[in-house]
């Protein structure tokens, strides 16, 4: 892997932000969580209106188990960690760390996404299928939609990993290091407020 | 849009390299957040509405916490990063609170 580093000089402090391309990748990817903000909110917001529709469906405070969700929260944060882990090495410029730590975070990803899915599982199990009633299709929506950008997150990482592995850490490379960062963290905002609305709120009676 | 100084600027300028510590209090002010949210609730013998406000509370805070400190939105640069973070909070909370106060009016 060290014979693919680039050579020609020294990269500069912050390198996700040398070039003007480096920039605007960063601030287009604000924008961009501008507009996923957008779109949990309005899933966020069917389920705020349609929790209590549950038919003949297990309610939220029957349904939840408050243990799995303390593990899977827990586990979500501590990835959040690594990441910023990850970017302190980057600006560091001490790439074996810098996967590293990548790695730590998708396999802590893969955890949650793991607990995300006994728990779908168990659900089902328990008769709150996806159409039982309209609680449990916005639930669904909702958390399924926030797994599935984990399980992106954790695709795109590995790519980026990989990528690291072949071309070391450069000006090019740094960006998307930066953003995929970024990226990790917004999802870990919005799992706190699905353990807040969803879980929670759910168990408060 | 990014401000566009040359990468050279950014080579001259003393950088400090931040440690690890500041993000290790962050994660443990996060943990601390989500301990007292779930601890409320578990607790359950508190008024409702006031279960509510604290799981608010923790939440937005968390929040910040992320995006200030891991999302490095405190650090300088990131006024249209905030302004397009804002724009849509003000979409969201419009549908929340038409969600919440509407639909079953």
């Amino acid at each position: 892997m060290s014979a693919h580093t680039h050579v020609e000089g020294q990269l500069p402090h912050e390198p996700e932000k040398a070039t003007l391309e480096g920039r605007n990748k960063v601030l287009g990817f604000w924008l961009f969580l501008g507009g996923e903000t957008v779109l949990f909110g309005t899933l966020f917001a069917a389920f705020l209106a349609l929790r209590h529709q549950v038919l003949d469906g297990p309610t939220a405070n029957h349904l939840f188990d408050l243990k799995l969700v303390a593990y899977a929260t827990a586990i979500l944060l501590t990835s959040s960690l690594t990441s910023v882990f990850a970017i302190q090495a980057m600006h560091q410029q001490k790439v074996k760390s810098l996967i590293n730590w990548l790695i730590v975070t998708v396999l802590l990803g893969l955890g949650f996404l793991g607990l995300e899915i006994y728990e779908f599982v168990h659900y089902v199990h328990e008769g709150h299928g996806f159409t039982t009633s309209a609680f449990s299709s916005s639930f669904y929506t909702l958390v399924g939609f926030h797994g599935a950008h984990v399980l992106f997150g954790i695709l795109w990482i590995t790519l980026l990993i990989i990528q690291l592995m072949r071309k070391g850490l450069t000006v090019v490379t740094a960006p998307k290091v930066y953003v995929a960062g970024m990226y990790w963290h917004f999802i870990d905002v919005v799992w706190v407020f699905i353990f807040t609305v969803v879980y929670l709120m759910g168990k408060v009676v | 849009m990014a401000s566009n100084q040359p990468a050279t600027e950014q080579n001259t300028k003393r950088h400090k390299v931040e440690g690890p510590k500041k993000h290790i209090v962050a994660f443990i002010f996060s943990i601390l957040l989500t301990f007292i949210a779930f601890a409320t609730v578990i607790s359950g013998e508190i008024n409702k509405d006031f279960i509510y406000i604290i799981l608010l509370g923790t939440a937005v805070l968390q929040v910040f916490v992320q995006m200030a400190f891991w999302m490095h939105m405190k650090d300088r640069g990131h006024k249209y990063a905030l302004i397009g973070i804002l724009s849509g909070v003000f979409v969201v909370f419009t549908c929340v609170i038409m969600a919440e106060y509407w639909v079953w009016w």
